[in-house]
């Protein structure tokens, strides 16, 4: 009981310093003071100081202020990524689960499909076909998202749609959408809250990559996949610090989301804490 | 869903490792120091030509065509010498130009260089309408085995500059693959090439000029990363370098500043916005029409502070497309990294910060406007940022685009572009300037036109005498009242020459260098048979 206990503790100590974390972050994105970030060439190539944490770059731009900007930028492209491709999920598995055999064999056929073709390979692909740049990386990682979470609420409903209330709730003469309000969307809320915030690094973490490609975002907007991309030009002259903490911040940043989205889970089914993962 | 975030986690740092190894990896001709002889060099300068080696496509425009020789040359003070040639003659209408060449020249197969061959080189450059503009040529005759007879179609002094970069071909080994397997007269034949990796280069035993000391030469395509790398492993002799790594000493190596006119500049549009182009491109710019707008931001902007920040210091201020060479006017020397007087240009010009938001109106005109720079090129990108920086205090917002080239093309008729130029021709200032390339290409994209400096153009290429011509085209600069510099109407804001660097090995004599055109490499070994060890 007490192992227990202390494991629910430290999952919601996890969550909410992560929470923190993630706020912090975003808050200074937003509210720190943009003229850090102008160009001050007498003090470019510094390493980091008190004055500026994370040193400055080969413009003498404040690392700490581009990072932070950088990494409040990729979290609003992930969330809208992740928060579209959810929506996509959400239709699709419902789609496929209530209207017939057809369209379950179309959903699941498209599912696999999208399925085997890797990721990142898709997403290059769309975000090149719409022109790059924000709106690119957005549709990219919409778009490509989607089906694993599509299959968990397809399953989902069906075995909702089996369940013995819903099948008595039908006998008793409830309409299908009264049923799909009241019985089906309230089970799959959480499904899809959790499948959301899983969805997030994924989605923050191809964002940098496919910036760090070169097909993102204009490379003098403060993205975290650009400051890294360009940091590799400068780690041959030893300048280590513009690609040291901009990469642990993403790395905590992502570490966070999946913190929150995995203990959220425990903490709606605990069951699954038990599961083998 | 917790192993597939490993599983991203791991493609990212996938990534990394790719793009690490990426450079590393394709590293041919790793020949140690010590077996290599001391009559073999090996070189990493950059410039794979993309079309081969044939000159008729543009190989050696920049540049000495290494494997073929030429009929003029320019010597390190930029002069102009004979090459093959040994004398040539202008008719007094500039129409006709006479061409006698040497009769001693061999092709590195043994057969010797005709007239036939020069005829034939110039009318295959002609006919393949490649990047060799030689559209001015009308015919070409060959007298005897060493008199040609070029006829233009009007005068055009800058005609010469094709006798001086285009190498001659023989005409009975010139096939399909001549590209990849070039045979000419010059100073070096082919031994390999792999496309992407590496040219390898002996020297031509029929070579008629200076025998170059060095009878071996391995060129050495690597990214700037990897040149580095090798450099600093001792395994190549001369390495082109960006100077974001010239303040690391390598062992053994000494660094080559080399001058250049490598230019980077601002052009502005300088017509209203509302025309189209002949393809139906937007064309004008409403605030950069404005010349207050382009003085003061030449007047503005800090020249040494870019050079020093960007450039770490290797670097000269550019005034015009042209800087240094025979034919620039050095009064278009004007007074930079002045705020003040270039916010009293705006003030006088009536712009005006009237709702207090840091940016000048005029009207209802904001000054306000885009600056495209390629987004894959790091010191353009850093000039644009650093400049627009520097201007935003003057009030003026010069919002900064990255774009692939595709996209620049379509905005560089109404949008301000960070372009670069830099040629050893003078009808490179024809091109920029004349209002008869006005949207043409990359060419006047600013729909620059001056009656003035149009007469100065057309006069300086019309010219049959060499320094007459210089004189109009200083005149067309800056003639004391009006000009296409920054003194004059400013249609460019020019801001540095970039140097270009090279690490050599210490005790390698590379002669004196000239200023380098528009790009690294093959400028560089312009004066090959003058490199040796020193003592």
């Amino acid at each position: 009981m007490n192992v227990l206990k202390n494991k629910r503790l430290r999952a919601l100590g996890m969550t909410i310093f992560s929470i923190l974390f993630l706020g912090g972050v975003v808050i200074l994105g937003l509210t720190l003071d943009k003229g850090n970030i102008v160009t001050h060439l007498e003090i470019r190539n510094a390493p980091p100081t008190l004055e500026h944490l994370f040193g400055t770059d080969w413009l003498g731009r404040d690392m700490f202020t581009r990072t932070m900007m950088g990494l409040t930028l990729s979290m609003g492209v992930g969330l809208l990524g992740a928060f579209c491709s959810t929506m996509i999920a959400a239709v699709l598995g419902m789609v496929a689960a209530t209207m017939g055999k057809v369209a379950d064999a179309v959903v699941s056929w498209s599912t696999d499909l999208f399925l085997s073709v890797p990721h990142l390979v898709m997403l290059l692909l769309i975000s090149f076909s719409l022109g790059g740049g924000a709106k690119g990386i957005i549709a990219g990682t919409a778009l490509t998202h989607w089906p694993s979470l599509a299959r968990i609420i397809r399953a989902e409903i069906m075995a909702i749609r089996s369940a013995d209330y819903v099948q008595v709730s039908r006998r008793l003469g409830k309409p299908g959408w009264w049923i799909a309000m009241n019985h089906i969307f309230p089970h799959i809320l959480p499904q899809l809250a959790v499948g959301f915030l899983l969805m997030f690094p994924h989605a923050i973490l191809h964002e940098a990559s496919v910036t760090f490609l070169g097909l993102g975002l204009s490379p003098h907007q403060p993205a975290i996949g650009i400051i890294l991309s360009e940091s590799m030009k400068y780690l041959s002259s030893g300048l280590w610090w513009l690609a040291f903490f901009p990469g642990l911040c993403l790395l905590f940043a992502v570490r966070a989301f999946a913190a929150i989205g995995g203990n959220l889970r425990q903490f709606i089914r605990p069951s699954s804490a038990h599961d083998a993962r | 869903m917790r192993s597939k975030y490993f599983a991203s986690l791991a493609a990212i740092l996938m990534f990394f490792t790719m793009a690490l190894s990426g450079c590393g990896s394709d590293k041919p001709g790793s020949a140690s120091k010590a077996e290599r002889k001391k009559d073999e060099l090996v070189l990493s300068i950059e410039g794979e030509p993309d079309a081969g080696f044939d000159p008729a496509t543009g190989w050696g425009r920049y540049g000495s065509p290494l494997f073929q020789s030429t009929l003029l040359k320019r010597d390190n003070n930029l002069n102009i010498i004979n090459d093959i040639a040994t004398d040539y003659s202008v008719s007094d209408d500039g129409k006709i130009w006479t061409v006698i060449i040497r009769d001693d020249v061999l092709f590195s197969d043994g057969k010797p260089l005709t007239a036939e061959d020069v005829q034939f080189t110039f009318e295959t450059a002609k006919k393949k309408g490649s990047v060799v503009d030689l559209q001015i040529l009308d015919e070409i005759e060959t007298k005897d085995n060493r008199k040609v007879v070029f006829t233009l179609k009007k005068p055009q002094s800058t005609f010469i500059h094709s006798l001086i970069v285009t190498g001659i071909v023989p005409k009975h080994a010139y096939g399909k693959d001549y590209s990849k397997k070039p045979i000419g007269s010059g100073p070096y034949e082919l031994v390999q090439y792999d496309n992407g990796q590496q040219l390898i280069v002996k020297a031509n035993p029929e070579y008629y000029g200076k025998k170059p000391f060095f009878k071996k030469l391995t060129f050495l395509f690597l990214s700037e990363d990897a040149t580095f790398a090798a450099a600093k492993a001792g395994e190549i002799d001369v390495a082109a370098i960006p100077a974001s790594f010239s303040k690391q000493s390598v062992p053994d190596m000494k660094l080559k500043v080399v001058k250049s006119v490598d230019n980077r500049g601002i052009m502005f549009p300088c017509i209203p916005a509302g025309s189209k182009t002949p393809s139906g491109l937007p064309a004008g710019n409403d605030v950069t029409a404005d010349p207050a707008i382009r003085h003061a931001i030449n007047r503005g902007v800090n020249r040494q502070a870019l050079i020093d920040g960007v450039l770490e210091g290797h670097g000269t201020k550019a005034y015009t497309s042209a800087d240094n060479l025979p034919w620039w006017n050095p009064e278009t020397v004007t007074k930079d990294g002045d705020a003040s007087g270039a916010k009293a240009m705006l003030k006088n010009a009536g712009w005006k910060d009237r709702d207090g938001d840091g940016i000048l109106e005029k009207g209802s005109q904001k000054a306000q406007f885009s600056l495209y720079y390629p987004a894959d090129d790091g010191i353009r990108q850093s000039l644009a940022i650093a400049v627009s920086d520097s201007i935003k205090p003057l009030g003026i917002a010069m919002e900064i685009e990255g774009a692939s080239w595709n996209k620049i093309e379509k905005k560089m008729y109404s949008n301000a572009v960070l372009l670069g130029w830099g040629s050893h021709d003078p009808h490179e200032m024809y091109n920029l300037y004349s209002s008869k390339y006005a949207g043409i290409d990359y060419n006047n994209t600013g729909y620059y036109i001056n009656e003035t400096v149009d007469a100065y153009l057309e006069k300086a290429l019309l010219s049959t005498d060499v320094n007459q011509s210089m004189e109009y085209w200083k005149k067309a600069q800056w003639d004391g009242k009006t000009g296409l510099s920054g003194r004059g109407d400013a249609p460019w804001a020019w801001l540095v020459n970039i140097d270009h660097l090279y690490l050599v090995k210490e005790g390698l004599d590379i002669g004196k260098q000239r200023i380098q055109p528009h790009t690294h490499g093959w400028p560089l070994t312009y004066n090959i048979e003058e490199w040796k060890w020193a003592e």
